[in-house]
C-alpha cells in the first residue's frame, strides 16, 4: 500500500504536463544516463511543442489585437537575437559545425530566457487578455526552461572541448511592453510574439536538422 | 466590368529553400503594353529595393527565388510595381510561406480479406515530396490520405500524421476507391496541393467478388421493429403485472402532496380519536413542529407556564366534538387567490382553511357561518357585530363551541398544544349561526386568507365583535394589515376569557392581513370556568390573544405577549394589536 502511494506520488511528480516524459533510467540502472539519442528526441519534441504554443500564441494575438490596426504592414522590426548570426538558409545550417550550432542554440535559448519570463508577467496585463494568451506564455517560459537544461546537457556529451558560453544577446524590451500607449504597447507585444514565433522554429529546425545529423546520420 | 489592379496573389516556398510570387495583371489592358509590370523585393535589412531575379521558372506573371536569394528567417518585402506606380506589396518572411509539394509514388498492398470475401484491408504508401529534404531533417512534413468509392462524390479523411504509410480497413472489394495524399509543414495550417489519386481495385488482383454485391447490411428496419415490440410486450406486462414491487419498481408512483405527520386516509375516515392523538403532541412537539414550518418558528408565544399545563386537558376535551371535519381543518390549503373583500362567501370546500373568506366547510356549517361572521367581524362589517354582541350570554353555551373550535383550531395548528378553546359553548355558538352572541369569548383563527384577512372561527367572533362594537365607531377597522387596533379591541371585546384560537397553522401563504390570535389556554379556561378542566389561578388575567407583531408577509408572525397597562390607559402601542395581558386586564 504505501509502496503504491509512494510510486503513484513519484510518477505524479514526474509527469509532466505538455510533453509526456520518458523513463529517466530505464531498467533502473543506478548509474545511468541517457542516450544521446533519447537526449535529442525529448529536445526535439520540446522545440516542437514551444515552436507550437508560439504560433498558436501569435496567431490568438493576431486575430485579437491586431487586426484593424496596421501591425502587418509595418515592416517586422528586428529581434533581438538578430545580432546572433545563425544559419539562415540550408546550406548554411549543413555547412556549420554541430558544435557551433549547438552553442548558437544555447545562447538563443539563454537570450529568450528573460524576454520570456517578462512576457510571462506582462501579458496578463494587458486589458481582457484571454486565459488561452495567458496560460500559453507560462507554459513556454517553463518549457524554455526545460529545453536549456537539456541541451546544457547534450552539448556537455557531445562537446569535446571547452564549452562556450559566452553566446548571449541582452534584451531590453522591456519598457517598450509597459508603455502606457496601447496601440505602441500592443505593437511590442506583436513584434516580440512574432520574434519569438521565428525564434522557435528555428530553433526546432536546427535541432531536427542535428539529430539526423548526430543521430541517424543523415538518413531520417 | 470592374477595375482590377495588378496583385500580388501568393508568394509560396514549397521547400523552405526557394520561394515564388506569383501575381495577377488585372484588367489594365492600357498598362501591359507600355509599362511592364515588376517585382521589387527587399530583405528587411536592406534598403534598396531590387529587382525579380528569375520571372520565368515559375511561370508567367512570377517571380522565383532560388537558394542563393532566400533566406529562410529573414523578412522580406515584395511590391508591384511599373514604373512609377505601385499596385501592390506584400512583407513575410519564407518560413510563413511554406506549401509542399504533392507526394509521389503512391501505391497500395492488400493485407488481408475478410473470410466472406467481401471486405479487405489495404496498406497504402507513398514518398515525400521530392524537392523538401526530409531525410536531412530540413523541413518535417505531415501528411493527409483522403479516399472514396468511385462513385461517392464525398471523400473521407484521415486524422494528419507524420509517417509515409497507412492501412485502410474495410474497404468492400466489390467496390473501386480513389485516394489521394496531401502535405503539409508541421506546425503550420495550410496544406499543399494534393497529389495524384490512386485507383484501387481488387478485381486486378483477382480478388474482387462480383457476385457480393448484395452486401448485408445490418437489419435497421427488423430491429427496429422487433425492439418496439419487445419494448410494448414487457411494458404491458408490467403494467398487468400483479406484482405490485415490480410495477412499482419500473413505474414508480407519483409522490402526492402531504403534510409531514398527517395521513390524510387517516383523515378521511374521521376517526378523530386517533387524528387528535397524533395531533395532540404536547410540549415536546412544539419545537418540530417550530422547527418544521417557517410560519411557525416565527410565533413566539410568550405564555406562562401554568396555562399550559390545562392544555391538554382542554384539548382532549375539546376533541371530544367530533362534529367537525377534521379534515376541513387540517386539509387547510389556501388556496384562495388574492380574494378581495373577505366577505364574500365561497363553496363551501372541504376544508375550511381552504377560504379565508366567507368559506365553510359544508360539513360543518356553523363553523363555516361562524367563520364567515368572523371573516365579517375582521371584515369591519359591524352590523353584524352589533347583531351578535347582545346574544353573546353567558359562557357556558359558548364553551361548547369552543370545543370544536378548539378541535379545529388543533386539527390545524399543531403549535405545541393544541388549541384549547376551553369553553365547549363554542359548539352552540356554531350552530348558531347568525348569532355572535353565541360565539365565545374566543375565536379561533381558522384560517387567514391570503388578503390578509384572518378567518375566525365562531368563538372569536363575539369577542371581535363585541371590540368592534364599543370601538368600532370610533376607528377604522382596517387596520394596517394584521391586527386590530388595541383599543378598539380592547373596548370591543368584552369576554375576555375565552381562550383564543390558534393561529391556523399553514404552510401556504398567509397573507399580510392576517390575524393571528394565539391563544393562552389557561387565561381563556379561567374565564370561562365552567368547562374547562382546570382553569388558571383567576388572578391571572389570560388574554385573548397575544399580541401580534408580524414579521414576514405571508408566513412569518412573531406574537408578544405583553404586560397590558391598565384598562384606561389608551393602548397605543403599535396601534394593531393588544397583548394578551392588556386584554385580560381589560376584560371584565
Amino acid at each position: 500500500g504505501l509502496l503504491l502511494a509512494a510510486l503513484l506520488v513519484s510518477h505524479m511528480l514526474l509527469t509532466k504536463e505538455g510533453v509526456t516524459s520518458l523513463p529517466i533510467c530505464p531498467n533502473g540502472s543506478v548509474n545511468c544516463q541517457l542516450s544521446l539519442e533519447e537526449l535529442f528526441d525529448r529536445a526535439v519534441k520540446l522545440s516542437h511543442y514551444i515552436h507550437f504554443l508560439s504560433s498558436e500564441m501569435f496567431s490568438e494575438f493576431d486575430e485579437r489585437y491586431a487586426q484593424g490596426r496596421g501591425f502587418i504592414a509595418k515592416a517586422v522590426n528586428s529581434c533581438h537575437t538578430a545580432s546572433l548570426t545563425t544559419p539562415e538558409d540550408k546550406e548554411q545550417a549543413q555547412q556549420i559545425h554541430h558544435e557551433d550550432l549547438l552553442n548558437l542554440i544555447l545562447g538563443v535559448l539563454r537570450s529568450w530566457n528573460d524576454p520570456l519570463i517578462h512576457l510571462a508577467s506582462e501579458v496578463q496585463r494587458i486589458k481582457e487578455a484571454p486565459e488561452t494568451i495567458l496560460w500559453k506564455a507560462v507554459e513556454i517560459e517553463e518549457q524554455n526552461k526545460r529545453l536549456l537544461e537539456g541541451m546544457e546537457k547534450i552539448v556537455g556529451r557531445v562537446h569535446s572541448g571547452e564549452v562556450e558560453n559566452d553566446i548571449y544577446t541582452p534584451w531590453d524590451g522591456l519598457p517598450s511592453l509597459q508603455l502606457a500607449d496601447e496601440d505602441s504597447r500592443l505593437f511590442a507585444f506583436y513584434n516580440l510574439l512574432h520574434c519569438l514565433r521565428r525564434d522557435s522554429h528555428k530553433i526546432d529546425n536546427y535541432l531536427k536538422v542535428l539529430k539526423c545529423r548526430l543521430i541517424h546520420n543523415n538518413n531520417c | 466590368d470592374l477595375l482590377q489592379w495588378p496583385q500580388i496573389s501568393k508568394c509560396r516556398s514549397p521547400e523552405m529553400e526557394t520561394f515564388s510570387c506569383f501575381w495577377t495583371v488585372g484588367n489594365f489592358y492600357n498598362l501591359t503594353v507600355p509599362r511592364i509590370l515588376q517585382l521589387l523585393y527587399k530583405k528587411s535589412n536592406e534598403e534598396d529595393w531590387k529587382e525579380c531575379p528569375d520571372y520565368i521558372t515559375s511561370g508567367q506573371n512570377s517571380c522565383y527565388f532560388n537558394a542563393s536569394y532566400t533566406s529562410v528567417w529573414t523578412p522580406y518585402c515584395v511590391q508591384l510595381a511599373s514604373k512609377n506606380e505601385v499596385y501592390d506589396k506584400k512583407c513575410f518572411s519564407v518560413d510563413e510561406i511554406v506549401l509542399p509539394d504533392p507526394p509521389v509514388h503512391l501505391n497500395w498492398t492488400l493485407l488481408n480479406t475478410s473470410q466472406t470475401g467481401i471486405h479487405g484491408d489495404i496498406q497504402v504508401r507513398w514518398d515525400p515530396p521530392p524537392t523538401a529534404d526530409v531525410r536531412k531533417g530540413w523541413i518535417t512534413l505531415e501528411y493527409e490520405l483522403q479516399y472514396k468509392e468511385v462513385n461517392e462524390t464525398k471523400w473521407k479523411e484521415l486524422k494528419p500524421r507524420l509517417s509515409t504509410m497507412v492501412p485502410l480497413y474495410s474497404l468492400k472489394t466489390a467496390r473501386d476507391y480513389e485516394i489521394r495524399i496531401r502535405s503539409r509543414q508541421r506546425t503550420s495550417e495550410k496544406f499543399g496541393e494534393f497529389s495524384e489519386i490512386l485507383y484501387v481495385s481488387f478485381s486486378q488482383i483477382g480478388i474482387g467478388c462480383d457476385h457480393c454485391t448484395e452486401e448485408v447490411e445490418f437489419p435497421w428496419f427488423l430491429v427496429l421493429v422487433f425492439g418496439v415490440c419487445g419494448l410494448a410486450v414487457t411494458v404491458i406486462s408490467i403494467t398487468l403485472s400483479k406484482q405490485p414491487r415490480l410495477k412499482m419498481l419500473i413505474f414508480p408512483p407519483v409522490p402526492v402532496p402531504k403534510i409531514k405527520g398527517i395521513d390524510p386516509d387517516l383523515l378521511k375516515k374521521g376517526k378523530l380519536d386517533e387524528v387528535n392523538s397524533i395531533l395532540a403532541c404536547h410540549d415536546n412537539c412544539k419545537t418540530q413542529l417550530y422547527s418544521d414550518d417557517l410560519w411557525v418558528e416565527f410565533i413566539e408565544l410568550d405564555i406562562e407556564d401554568p396555562d399550559e399545563k390545562n392544555r391538554a386537558s382542554d384539548t382532549d376535551r375539546l376533541l371530544s366534538e367530533d362534529h367537525l371535519k377534521s379534515h376541513s381543518s387540517l386539509g387547510a390549503k389556501d388556496d384562495d387567490s388574492g380574494r378581495a373583500s373577505c366577505c364574500e362567501p365561497d363553496i363551501p370546500e372541504t376544508d375550511f382553511s381552504a377560504s379565508d373568506t366567507c368559506d365553510a366547510t359544508s360539513d360543518s356549517d356553523q363553523l363555516k357561518k361562524a367563520t364567515k361572521k368572523e371573516d365579517d367581524l375582521l371584515c369591519l362589517d359591524r352590523q353584524d357585530n352589533y347583531e351578535s354582541l347582545p346574544r353573546l350570554a353567558n359562557t357556558d353555551p359558548q364553551c361548547q363551541h369552543r370545543n370544536t373550535q378548539s378541535e379545529n383550531s388543533q386539527l390545524w395548528a399543531p403549535f405545541g398544544d393544541s388549541v384549547e378553546s376551553p369553553c365547549p359553548s363554542v359548539h352552540t355558538q356554531i350552530s348558531n349561526q347568525n348569532s355572535l352572541a353565541s360565539t365565545d369569548f374566543y375565536a379561533q383563527v381558522s384560517d387567514i386568507t391570503p388578503a390578509g384577512r384572518v378567518v375566525l372561527s365562531p368563538g372569536q367572533k363575539s369577542k371581535l365583535g363585541r371590540a368592534q362594537h364599543e370601538g368600532c365607531t370610533e376607528q377604522n377597522f382596517t387596520m394596517d394589515n394584521t391586527y386590530f387596533c388595541e383599543a378598539d379591541v380592547k373596548k370591543c371585546i368584552a369576554v375576555t376569557s375565552h381562550e383564543e384560537n390558534e393561529p391556523h397553522v399553514q404552510e401556504q401563504g398567509y397573507n399580510e392581513d392576517g390575524y393571528f390570535t394565539t391563544e393562552s389556554l389557561t387565561t381563556t379556561a379561567a374565564n370561562l370556568g365552567a368547562s374547562l378542566a382546570a382553569p388558571p389561578s383567576s388572578e391571572m388575567p389570560v388574554a385573548d390573544y397575544t399580541s401580534i407583531h408580524i414579521v414576514q408577509s405571508p408566513q412569518g408572525l412573531v406574537l408578544n405577549a405583553t404586560a397590558l397597562p391598565v384598562p384606561d390607559k389608551e393602548f397605543n402601542m403599535s396601534c394593531g394589536y393588544v397583548s394578551t395581558d392588556q386584554l385580560n386586564k381589560i376584560m371584565p
